[in-house]
């Protein structure tokens, strides 16, 4: 939804969680944001950790200041369908596709 | 009066304009060419930070005489007529003089005021800001954001006073480069970078971008990585409290060789037991607040837990101050 997608980056962990002061005491580089909060806030407090992306996911609708605030701080935001779950274990069998490979 | 319809400069981007943004500032690339350095910080810099925030005005209805008074007591030239952030007008001392020589002063400002405006966007570069400067005559220009509120108001001599800082900043790193890195600055203390960000109560779409600006600027500054990491997390955690929490307040950068200060002050209503208020857990937030990710209660313990030096103060019905300070790592060679 925003960001170019023409630099990508390795996803060093993932952070799961919708509340952003839980989300602030992550210490780890490159961390994807994993959340149902579809606020302007996700995305502030995923530049605040450093975070190299956000995934809402249930497709939840994604307001335009949102995507605005996302293309102003440089983060990748991406729109998922899918529930947390669902999500987490998709990511989990991405992490071990790549180490098998 | 007319239809209001003021002229918003928006400042349009010239080639060199973008090349000069793009350049990374290298004195040594530059050759210490002081006069680009100075483009630089124009283009570096926009309008919003550097506007007062606080901005006088006064309400179409209000007399001439009330006008005036203002004027007086603020020693402006020049009176935004406003409500509700919309901007309807502009009332100066030449409208006084005349209302003076006319016999109007009782008459509403709405009557007299000027409606066609020269006003600036908050995120034009100062560089175009500038421009504009020379070309009109006005001392002051009203300043608006995207949504054509009233956000600021802005004069050169706000401009100056930015540019001395940053100035003074980026002469200190060339200096100290021609000088060699290993001598030590028994100067620290005088030179510094302040900033200051305004934060509205419950304003939740913008809550938290002082923090972000805070970051970026750290960031810019080569600032090593954690101490930046743990300045933002706390500037956010004090920022949000200011929104969620307060009457609305400000938040304070304060750069130094040594350290970085951050300090959120706000208008009350202040906490009773500021012990239960740094304990994790503790809030006070209501369920809308939760609902929208906040409120667990985390944010002074969070904000304690990352800094050097941590001090809160409170007093009920006035104020709450807290500050943090991070000691920067000196870089051994």
């Amino acid at each position: 939804m925003a960001g170019d997608g023409t630099s990508p980056r390795a996803v060093g962990a993932v952070v799961a969680n919708d509340l952003m002061s839980d989300v602030l005491l992550h210490d780890a580089d490159d961390i994807l944001l994993l959340t149902s909060l579809a606020s302007d806030q996700a995305i502030r407090t995923a530049h605040i950790v450093g975070a190299m992306g956000v995934v809402v996911h249930n497709a939840k609708p994604l307001s335009e200041t949102m995507i605005k605030v996302a293309n102003d701080l440089g983060i990748p935001l991406v729109s998922s369908p899918l529930s947390k779950y669902d999500a987490c274990v998709r990511l989990h069998d991405a992490f071990l596709a790549e180490e098998r490979a | 009066m007319g239809e209001y319809n003021p002229t918003i400069l928006q400042g349009q981007h010239t080639n060199d304009d973008e090349i000069l943004a793009k350049t990374p500032l290298d004195p040594k690339a530059l050759g210490g060419d002081s006069s680009v350095i100075i483009m630089e910080l124009l283009q570096r810099f926009k309008v919003r930070d550097v506007m007062k925030r606080q901005v006088i005005s006064i309400s179409r209805t209000a007399t001439l005489r009330e006008a005036q008074a203002i004027m007086r007591e603020n020693r402006i030239s020049g009176l935004p007529v406003s409500e509700n952030g919309r901007l309807y007008g502009l009332v100066s001392v030449n409208d006084i003089i005349n209302g003076l020589d006319g016999g109007w002063m009782s008459d509403a400002c709405e009557d007299h005021m000027a409606t066609n405006l020269v006003v600036l966007e908050a995120g034009m570069p100062l560089a175009f800001a500038l421009r504009y400067f020379n070309n009109y005559t006005y001392g002051r220009f009203p300043v608006l954001d995207s949504n054509r509120q009233l956000v600021g108001i802005i004069s050169q001599r706000d401009v100056m006073r930015a540019l001395l800082y940053e100035l003074s900043v980026e002469i200190r790193k060339l200096e100290r480069k021609t000088r060699g890195g290993h001598e030590q600055e028994d100067q620290s203390k005088e030179h510094y970078f302040r900033r200051e960000w305004a934060v509205v109560r419950n304003d939740l779409s913008r809550a938290g971008h002082a923090a972000n600006d805070i970051k970026g600027l750290l960031r810019e500054r080569k600032i090593d990585r954690t101490v930046v990491r743990r300045v933002a997390v706390a500037a956010y955690e004090l920022e949000i409290n200011i929104c969620i929490h307060s009457h609305g307040g400000v938040m304070v950068l304060l750069i130094t060789d040594e350290t970085v200060t951050i300090t959120a002050k706000d208008r009350g209503p202040g906490i009773p037991d500021i012990e239960w208020a740094c304990r994790d857990g503790t809030s006070t937030a209501n369920d809308w607040i939760r609902s929208l990710g906040f409120g667990a209660g985390m944010g002074l313990s969070n904000s304690k837990r990352v800094s050097d030096e941590f001090d809160i103060q409170s007093e009920v019905g006035k104020f709450t101050k807290v500050q943090c300070v991070f000691r920067i790592p000196k870089t051994g060679n």
